[in-house]
């Protein structure tokens, strides 16, 4: 694909004049906004339109998710910077002085359940929302404002927006119209779109008949067409099933390995884990914790997670389970009780005990080392999936 | 450019939508060709004709009524089942021919003739006027073949000299001009469009262009609920420049079928619309007037089904207060002046300007005027309550 050779190129130029650490594998990493939309007034140029050539095409998909932590990218000049962000709707206050940033090439995960401010955060950083307070800016502009800053933004819905009454390529070649794209360079990006989700063979068909992993790439791809220098997705994979899952995970990292700075909201943790370099932890509208996840996990020292299966009043449960020595935290989960405990083999006895007592069933016990759902757990003295 | 990508998604989301286009395209033409079959019924009216014993004359006159263009002559057997039938709608008209109006004839007393008719029908009023126009065509002959016997009695005993002069009279007619009864518009002052399709087309195209529109409202809603109009706010696609795009659609739409009935309506029923300048202006206005209240409906429904459903009870219910169903001129002051308050009973009384008294732009100044109004009424609302809902 050659928009995606086109910014291995630019990466690599930028590289000379930056002191950013690279992580393994990700030395094609930091496009500049270059690519942004070739938008009237866009404060980049417009890119070249290049040959359409297939680049590393495997890699996009499934590719491994990180080993360790990444560094951020361009930490120095972030290309989003969100300061003090609130949103109140009545006496509810959604968004409660919210500050992050989010660099070149990299994929900053906002991680917390649902109702949490995720989505109004993410809406007011494309512009959709007026923040009451604080400011978003894209290389010091405000995309609410500033339709070049929206144009360099690339803005993926939770739900699927797409009109299903068209086809693949009739949707995104409308889309495209409204990034200001046209001609060649329109049905270029629109192939190219099509390509980079796998869906070239029915970029003919009617929306209204694919599948609901095919539409959520499409999905994906409609943000992607403009060659964004920010892209924004708000939980892409929910109700996806798991290999469209798995692809769409890979493709993220992989847009943000090259470059593309990614802002991904998600409540499961696993995602966040796996895709993101950074994640900010948002619980009842404000960002609790932030970090890479070694830096996250580090605040619980040695403390384990211990998942219990359960049955019957799991709140009794969990009542009796924080009255326990060596256990932190306990909330009750979907399934069952989450606990942190300072030593996991240790407290098991009597978290057998306890569940004698509350009469509860235990179906299965799983002692975990400390994650993200352990961190989120300890800051919120709440389960993530609650 | 982005405006008219946002009409072309519109415009091109309908032409997929088989069941819209059925409703605009399909759906107005056989109304159009069903009102305006019925409504051209009023130029033949169907008479019954009770003869009660009447004789030779009563056959005379059931033969000219026969004759008579515009009557369709049926026979009933008592002037009360004539009667029920006049009542009932079957007839326009009935004509009661009495016992021994022959013998009276001859002996040149007078004959009253009843002609039964609905005081309160306008068309059956017509009728009778018909009918009793070739009574008189008939009792003329009469009189000249009692005039003529009388002259010549004398010198014709023992013939039948009333007989004789009444086949002379007849005879006669030929040579005289032939004066028919038929009702048109002769002065500037109708108020009321003329009948057949030249009723049906106008008022139908008033009804279904704005009918269409409102439930075409439903897009709007859809585009809403898809996300679609998110997405595109956050493209660098100016608020504005969606809502024109909505808007540029919208007028397309309304004028598209507004022009296709006009189309149909002048080369299929041979409806004449009137000044060619007049009748562009009022269908352009109209499309206004039509995609503004599409609009407003898009951004006042919550869901599609509400526009779907609720749309064609506003749009009827408009159009029958506008005169679309039925000639205002026919209903009292009070609900003349309801009416009135619908954007249909204006562009209906300029449709009748245009096409019943032959007016031109200047006539129709004061209607196109109030259009112009609703127009920027309704596309100032949905303007405001679009852009509130993309931002």
């Amino acid at each position: 694909m050659g928009w995606m050779r086109r910014v291995t190129r630019a990466a690599a130029h930028r590289d000379e004049s930056s002191a950013r650490t690279h992580p393994a594998g990700a030395d094609a990493a930091a496009a500049p906004g270059a690519d942004a939309a070739a938008a009237p007034g866009a404060a980049t140029p417009a890119a070249p339109t290049g040959t359409a050539v297939v680049v590393g095409g495997d890699a996009l998909v499934g590719a491994p998710g990180p080993d360790g932590d990444r560094v951020p990218g361009d930490a120095g000049r972030p290309l989003l910077a969100c300061t003090d962000l609130t949103k109140r709707y009545g006496d509810r206050v959604a968004v409660d002085g919210v500050s992050f940033s989010v660099g070149r090439g990299e994929v900053y995960g906002l991680l917390g359940p649902n109702g949490a401010g995720k989505t109004t955060t993410i809406k007011m950083v494309c512009g959709l929302l007026p923040p009451d307070a604080g400011t978003v800016s894209l290389d010091g502009r405000e995309p609410a404002r500033d339709a070049a800053a929206r144009a360099r933004v690339g803005y993926v819905p939770q739900d699927v927006a797409l009109y299903p009454d068209l086809t693949a390529a009739e949707n995104l070649a409308f889309l495209g119209r409204l990034y200001g794209l046209r001609g060649t360079t329109l049905r270029e990006r629109v192939a190219e779109a099509l390509a980079l989700t796998d869906l070239q063979a029915r970029g003919g068909d009617r929306v209204g008949t694919y599948s609901g992993g095919m539409r959520r790439r499409l999905n994906i791809a409609a943000g992607l067409l403009h060659r964004p220098a920010l892209l924004v997705l708000d939980e892409p994979t929910v109700g996806v099933d798991p290999q469209s899952r798995h692809a769409i995970l890979g493709r993220v990292r992989e847009l943000g390995r090259n470059g593309m700075a990614v802002l991904y909201t998600t409540h499961y943790m696993e995602e966040a884990e796996r895709v993101c370099d950074r994640v900010g932890i948002v619980d009842r509208g404000r960002i609790v914790a932030e970090g890479t996840r070694r830096e996250l996990v580090s605040r619980l020292g040695e403390q384990d997670r211990i998942e219990l299966t359960a049955t019957g009043d799991l709140a009794d449960l969990a009542e009796q389970c924080r009255a326990l020595p060596g256990v932190e935290r306990a909330a009750v989960t979907d399934r069952g009780v989450r606990l942190l405990t300072s030593d996991g083999r240790r407290v098991l006895p009597a978290l057998l005990e306890a569940a004698d007592r509350s009469g509860a069933a235990i179906d299965s016990v799983e002692v975990a080392e400390a994650d993200l759902e352990a961190v989120f757990l300890h800051l919120t003295g709440t389960a993530l999936r609650e | 450019m982005r405006v008219l990508a946002v009409a072309g998604v519109a415009l091109r989301r309908l032409v997929r939508d088989r069941t819209a286009l059925l409703f605009m395209v399909v759906l107005p033409v056989v109304v159009i060709l069903v009102v305006g079959a019925s409504v051209r019924g009023f130029s033949t009216f169907r008479i019954g004709v009770v003869d009660l014993g009447a004789g030779p004359s009563g056959h005379d006159l059931v033969a000219a009524l026969e004759r008579a263009p515009g009557l369709d002559v049926r026979d009933y057997a008592t002037a009360a089942d004539a009667a029920r039938a006049v009542a009932r709608g079957q007839l326009a008209t009935a004509v009661v021919l009495p016992a021994g109006m022959d013998r009276s004839l001859r002996a040149g007393e007078p004959v009253d003739v009843a002609v039964l008719a609905e005081q309160a029908n306008s068309s059956e009023q017509a009728a009778a006027a018909q009918v009793a126009a070739v009574i008189a065509e008939q009792g003329g002959l009469v009189q000249a073949a009692v005039f003529a016997t009388d002259q010549v009695a004398a010198l014709a005993a023992g013939t039948d000299a009333y007989a004789a002069n009444l086949a002379r009279a007849a005879a006669v007619r030929p040579g005289v001009a032939d004066v028919g009864v038929a009702s048109e518009v002769v002065d500037a002052k109708a108020t009321i469009l003329p009948q057949g399709f030249s009723y049906s087309a106008p008022t139908m195209l008033v009804l279904f262009v704005f009918l269409n529109a409102v439930v075409g409202g439903a897009a709007v809603i859809q585009t809403r609920r898809l996300g679609m109009y998110e997405r595109m706010a956050a493209t660098p696609t100016a608020v504005s420049a969606v809502v024109a795009g909505e808007t540029l659609a919208a007028v397309a739409i309304a004028l598209g079928q507004a022009a296709l009935i006009v189309g149909i309506g002048a080369t299929a029923f041979g409806v004449s619309w009137g000044n060619p300048a007049a009748a562009a202006v009022l269908v352009a206005l109209w499309a206004l007037v039509s995609a503004g209240a599409g609009m407003l409906a898009g951004t006042l429904f919550r869901t599609p089904e509400q526009a779907t459903a609720i749309g064609p009870s506003v749009g009827i219910a408009f159009a029958m207060l506008g005169g679309c169903m039925w000639p205002l001129a026919v209903v009292n002051e009070a609900m003349r002046e309801v009416g009135h308050l619908t954007p249909h009973a204006w562009a209906v009384d300029a449709w009748t300007a245009l096409i019943a008294r032959g007016g031109t732009l200047a006539t129709i100044a004061p209607q196109l005027g109030v259009l112009a109004a609703f127009a920027a009424g309704f596309l100032t609302l949905a303007t405001v309550r679009l852009r509130r809902s993309l931002v």
